[in-house]
């Protein structure tokens, strides 16, 4: 079955072969630069996410893939989808803003630090869920910046599927992988 | 793959118009105060208790890329610490054309209207807070849009006694 391509495999020879698996590694690498030139461009740690629950839908399904940005000086407005992250949970929550609170002069909040000038307070919901997030915030009150990972730009259905796929059947990242490095390897070009 | 990728740029192209400019009209009485707690909550805060009527026509913002409306009502307002609140208090989400002539008449707020300091609602700098439908448009494949379909500014708050 696989004789021709042994055959042709030997003939090319191990240079051949060393150029090969440096091409695959080069590849891999500007994939990886590629999507951190796009965080540094966007601003946060993960510019592309895909969605894994159904507490947006109808806006948001399994699968979705979500495009982020996060400017430095923006504040997060009512009806912002925000991908937040609490310390200690380990999956980012996508879901909408409905409260922030803007402190233009130094205050104390019942449960709080003293809030300083530029900080917000965020309250945020799913659109399918009945009530807030405050469960979910593990002990917190509000949503702060420093948890926000970023703003919901745009969106392109389905593509993340593939993602999702491969985490619940975790053979089948591997035999992508395998195919891939396997084509690399006994390409010729 | 290339199918997605060109509805993508039919998309982008048809955003890059802008969407039509929507008058509705909100109309309330004086937002009634009341010093109250929800069943999670553990002290008592003031609380707002509106009663509004709302009409806008959103039909003009569907298209064929048009997946759903989230609406929202929200109340903007500065209170005595100088925090500058926006609270969501109504939402609805509309996914057909036919849905899009909102009419509201008599409503209350879907969402508890809380004041983050405890009390002081009509103590900030103007005393009233502002109310604007907001809308988000989201299409099948492209950006997310956001725009303000109405607006009534200077609402007074009417404070009352214990519940």
């Amino acid at each position: 079955m696989f004789t021709e391509e042994l055959k042709a495999f030997r003939r090319l020879g191990f240079r051949h072969v060393l150029l090969q698996v440096l091409n695959f590694a080069s590849v891999i690498a500007s994939g990886l630069m590629i999507w951190k030139g796009l965080g540094l461009i966007t601003n946060t740690e993960s510019p592309i996410v895909v969605v894994l629950s159904g507490s947006m839908e109808p806006a948001f399904y399994r699968g979705d893939l979500l495009f982020l940005t996060n400017p430095p000086h923006e504040r997060y407005h009512t009806g912002d989808i925000t991908v937040y992250k609490i310390p200690g949970a380990d999956i980012p929550i996508v879901h909408r803003v409905m409260e922030t609170h803007d402190v233009s002069s130094p205050v104390k909040i019942s449960g709080l630090d003293l809030k300083v000038p530029g900080e917000q307070l965020i309250l945020t919901k799913g659109d399918n869920n009945h009530i807030d997030d405050i469960e979910l915030y593990q002990g917190l009150d509000w949503l702060e910046r420093k948890h926000i990972v970023g703003k919901v730009r745009g969106l392109l259905p389905y593509v993340g599927y593939v993602t999702i796929a491969m985490n619940d059947f975790p053979q089948l990242k591997y035999a992508l992988l395998g195919i891939l490095g396997l084509l690399a390897l006994i390409q010729r070009e | 793959m290339a199918l997605l990728a060109a509805i993508t740029i039919a998309s982008l192209l048809q955003e890059a118009i802008y969407p039509p400019q929507i008058n509705g009209q909100i109309s309330m009485k004086p937002v009634k105060v009341f010093n109250a707690k929800t069943p999670r909550q553990r002290r008592k805060q003031e609380m707002g208790f509106l009663n509004f009527n709302m009409t806008a026509d959103l039909t003009p913002l569907f298209t064929w890329n048009t997946k759903q409306l989230f609406l929202s009502l929200e109340a903007e307002y500065e209170n005595a610490q100088g925090v500058n609140n926006t609270i969501v208090l109504w939402d609805r989400i509309v996914r057909r054309p036919e849905d899009a002539r909102v009419n509201v008449v008599g409503a209350k707020n879907k969402y508890a209207f809380k004041e983050i300091g405890g009390k002081g609602f009509s103590k900030g700098a103007a005393g009233t807070a502002s109310y604007a439908l907001k809308y988000n448009l989201m299409s099948y494949v492209g950006m997310l849009r956001y725009g303000e379909a109405a607006r009534l500014s200077d609402v007074s708050f009417d404070v009352r006694e214990e519940l």
